[in-house]
């Protein structure tokens, strides 16, 4: 092997590449692994859908597919997951109320910006969103975008209020995640 | 300028060419002796570098700064791309554009009365636009602050808040907005933020924005603070822009930089104290203030009102605690009933003997506490291990969607027994469901230590469906227990928690943020090692009132405070409970009665809240909804509160010229505000970075490829001899 037999001074640039290597394929992981989900929970709403109290999409899940919304001018298609963990938001995006979504008429939403929620920075007020959850399919028009700061505000759910709001992180194209800011999109039902 | 610096350096003779050879150069005659090693080691030692200058090859450097710069970028991972756009104050919305106004008067009136202050917060601005606007006015409000009264004054008008059945009130604010009347409704979408709108504000036209609310004071350290949030000052300096978040969305807006010799801008903080007793102490923790004694209490004012700015405005006061529980209460009579406020406040810590407990924490590890809540968590679970004494005894639980037990029953604290916690502890791992109810069967069913008092600590971020049944079971099989409740995340049950915490007598920790986990808990753990006085019983000598409805013990550093109504003015006030071990009783014969003016009014509010607030709970348990509904918003129209039933909306009848032209709305939806009802949600993290990871390792994969292609190339060989 060519890498092998490198002279010494080369050793620093492989040590060097492979961590780059190893650094590419964990980053590449986190956008496979949020398609990939998709795919795989599709089986966990197929089984809600059908009836099953706690359809998890795997034993050791911790969340189970609770809705589908759709952006049908973007002909977008994502599997809402309960629980807004960390760990579940790698896989789709989440519902963050602590009740059970067709009990809730304020719902939240929420999605990392660089994988499932990444089309929030294109919509418009005024466009259609649809959210399936078991017992209905509810239409919402986008009516109010605006970033928030996560520091000094807290969100409220308020189950008097039919509305629908989604979440991610701001700025939409900042390289790197942990900042403050979050994106807040509020929909309203379609009368 | 650098280039000019740069061509006068190498006109110099006898100069290095850059800066930096002469950097290198300096550092070498200052230390000699490096310079002598560097050269006897390229001299004399085996290996040979093309270019002596350098030790490390520039291949190899560029690399290091490289792989440092990932490093970093990796470890810290900070949002670089924007700053802090929160913005309060008046925000203009023309045809023309938005723009923002600045405070050109800010004046503030505390009323503490007990353990709460009405706040009172009175702004004025000038709309210098040209044309008819719509405002927002948004205003930072301290921790469970909820407006209830609203005054605004556009030119000549003033439009007085006023709180309405929801639907009547929105009703009410779109007919006049339509029919160009100025109106307004206040909306607390998110939480800690006042948001009122204003339709049709004239050009040029002055408006003036009086908001108030009640703040709970808070206590710690033997001492009550009440802390003010001050980010929507605008710090005046003569002739410069206001600093802070407004920066930004100043430059849209004309005319609005006040010159040296402006003085209307003007601030100013008055504080007033009801108390009947004295204090040890009241300072006001950043600002200088003027502190005088007045017949009901203490009148505090602000000095210099130009040192303001970006620090809160916290005010402490501190009580002579005495070696036993010390009771004030404080009425109010409104003609019809007679609210009355009973503060308890517990003896000094070292007149508490500390009771032998029984501690059985339960750690909730399903797959969603993953991560972070999970190692604060745990971070928590030793503290409280550590707290422990020599006599407690304690156990552990964890559970998802099964749960497992440490001991089968509680156990002495011994170095064995702590030894095999904190390994149980650090090898927990999230994973799983969140099955709560086996977890609070066992930890309740199992049998208790004689003489301990058994305090459970429930630790969950988790949501449960079933929440009468679990709270059913609780308040069953609670015996003696007292039931602690912390909860993590982002929005979890809240209510769920609070409750349990309430029916088991003790009390409920919400810690939305992971950095804030261990201060909370060790605030806990401190708290609930000292009870000073238990099984509390009141006798209101009436028929009354009262909430709490369950009241909790009394432990060191933390009052107690119960709100109730009572038909007729009492007599007398009695108070028993086990303190130290022994029966405690107390008669309370002589207390403050105070009048609407100094507060007394706000008792009737709190109450008139605490009491919606179990008609709420009530729904959980099964009473009739529109019952309730009925009654919340009757007690919210008659002590004029915000409720899920009630808004507060203002309009002026007048309608006002123009009202045809445009006027640019954004339609908000739900102009609706939150209740006390309302649950709370943090804002999730909700970025990955893969991105800004994928593109650096690509580079670094790029230039590393790079060099190994290009690393035969040779550099000229040069030698430089220090000067020693």
């Amino acid at each position: 092997m060519k890498l092998l037999n490198m002279p010494k001074r080369h050793g620093g640039l492989a040590v060097m590449s492979l961590i780059a290597a190893v650094f590419l394929l964990d980053a590449l992981w986190i956008p496979v692994k949020a398609e990939l989900a998709q795919h795989l929970l599709e089986r966990s709403w197929l089984r809600t859908l059908a009836g099953e109290p706690d359809a998890k999409p795997w034993p050791w899940a911790d969340t189970r597919a609770v809705a589908i919304l759709e952006v049908p001018r973007l002909g977008l298609r994502e599997i809402v997951l309960e629980g807004s963990s960390g760990r579940n938001l790698a896989f789709g995006p989440t519902l963050v109320n602590a009740t059970q979504l067709d009990e809730s008429a304020d719902r939240i939403l929420s999605g990392h910006r660089d994988t499932h929620f990444s089309f929030l920075k294109e919509l418009q007020t005024g466009d259609l969103l649809r959210l399936r959850t078991v017992k209905e399919i509810r239409d919402y028009r986008v009516s109010w975008q605006e970033a928030v700061d996560s520091r000094i505000q807290q969100l409220v759910i308020d189950d008097s209020v039919e509305r629908l709001t989604l979440l991610t992180c701001y700025p939409f194209d900042a390289p790197t995640s942990g900042g403050p800011l979050r994106w807040v999109v509020t929909a309203i039902p379609e009368s | 300028m650098p280039k000019h610096t740069k061509s006068t350096d190498n006109n110099r003779p006898g100069q290095a060419r850059s800066i930096r050879d002469e950097l290198e150069k300096r550092a070498w005659v200052q230390n000699p002796d490096l310079a002598n090693r560097l050269n006897n080691r390229l001299e004399g030692g085996k290996r040979h570098y093309d270019n002596p200058r350098r030790i490390l090859r520039w291949q190899d450097r560029i690399l290091l700064t490289l792989g440092f710069v990932l490093l970093v970028l990796l470890v810290i991972r900070a949002e670089t791309s924007i700053a802090d756009d929160a913005f309060w104050g008046l925000q203009l919305t023309n045809d023309s554009g938005v723009y923002s106004e600045l405070a050109i008067n800010t004046g503030i009136r505390l009323d503490i009365t007990g353990l709460v202050s009405r706040v009172e917060i009175t702004q004025s601005f000038t709309n210098h636009g040209n044309h008819w606007a719509e405002g927002i006015y948004r205003f930072p409000l301290p921790q469970g602050a909820a407006v209830d009264r609203m005054r605004i004054k556009v030119g000549e008008r003033l439009l007085e808040g006023e709180i309405q059945e929801k639907e009547s009130a929105r009703r009410t604010y779109q007919q006049a907005r339509d029919a160009g009347q100025t109106a307004t409704i206040v909306e607390q979408q998110r939480r800690n933020q006042f948001e009122t709108r204003l339709a049709n504000i004239g050009p040029g036209e002055n408006i003036e924005i009086t908001i108030a609310y009640l703040q709970n004071v808070s206590y710690s350290d033997f001492s009550y603070h009440l802390r003010l949030p001050m980010t929507f000052t605008p710090r005046w300096e003569p002739g410069q822009q206001a600093v802070g978040g407004q920066q930004n969305t100043m430059q849209q807006a004309p005319d609005l930089i006040p010159s040296s010799s402006t003085n209307g801008h003007g601030f100013t903080l008055d504080a007033n104290l009801v108390t009947a007793v004295e204090f040890a102490a009241i300072e006001s923790r950043y600002h200088d203030v003027d502190i005088r004694q007045v017949n009901n209490g203490y009148q505090i004012e602000l000095l210099n009102p130009n040192e303001i700015s970006d620090r809160d405005f916290v005010l402490s006061w501190t009580p002579t605690l005495e070696s036993h529980p010390s009771v004030s209460l404080t009425t109010f009579n409104d003609g019809d009933s007679v609210y009355a406020q009973l503060m308890l406040a517990p003896p000094l810590a070292d007149a508490i003997s500390p009771q032998a407990r029984e501690v059985i924490l339960i750690i909730d590890t399903s797959g969603s506490m993953e991560g972070d809540s999970l190692g604060q968590a745990k971070a928590a679970l030793l503290h409280a291990l550590n707290s422990l004494g020599p006599d407690d005894y304690f156990n552990l639980l964890q559970f998802n969607s099964e749960t497992e037990r440490l001991f089968d029953q509680s156990i002495a604290v011994t170095p064995t027994s702590l030894y095999i916690a904190q390994n149980f502890i650090n090898r927990l791992q999230a994973n799983g469901g969140t099955n709560m109810a086996p977890a609070l069967n066992m930890a309740l069913g199992m049998p208790e230590v004689p003489q301990l008092m058994r305090q459970v600590v429930f630790i969950t971020d988790g949501a449960v469906g079933n929440e009468n049944e679990l709270l059913q079971k609780v308040a069953e099989n609670l015996g003696n227990s007292r039931m602690f409740t912390v909860a993590i995340g982002h929005a979890p049950n809240s209510w769920f928690m609070r409750k349990t915490a309430e029916i088991g007598r003790g009390s409920f920790v919400h810690i939305g943020k992971p950095d804030d986990v261990e201060t909370q808990m060790s605030a806990l753990w401190g708290r609930i090692q000292l009870p000073a006085l238990t099984d509390i019983c009141v006798n209101w000598g009436d028929a009354a009132e009262y909430f709490p409805e369950v009241i909790p013990d009394l432990y060191a550093g933390e009052p107690l405070w119960l709100l109730a109504r009572l038909p007729t003015e009492p007599t007398m006030i009695g108070l028993c409970g086990e303190l130290n071990d022994q029966h405690w009783e107390l008669n309370v014969n002589g207390w403050d009665a105070v009048a609407t003016g100094q507060g007394g009014d706000n008792l009737a509010k709190l109450w008139a809240r605490k009491k919606i607030e179990s008609l709420e709970d009530g729904l959980m348990f099964g009473a009739d909804p529109e019952l309730t509904q009925l009654e919340i918003t009757g007690l919210a129209l008659d002590y004029g509160l915000l409720t899920r039933y009630t808004s507060m909306v203002a309009v002026d009848r007048t309608p006002r010229r123009n009202s045809g032209d445009s006027l640019a709305v954004s339609e908000i939806p739900g102009l609706l505000p939150a209740g006390s009802s309302a649950q709370l949600a943090g804002y999730p993290s909700t970025a990955t970075g893969w991105l800004a990871q994928l593109i650096l390792s690509l580079f670094v994969l790029l230039l590393a490829t790079c060099m190994l292609l290009f690393s035969g190339s040779r550099l000229p060989l040069t030698k430089i001899t220090a000067k020693t």
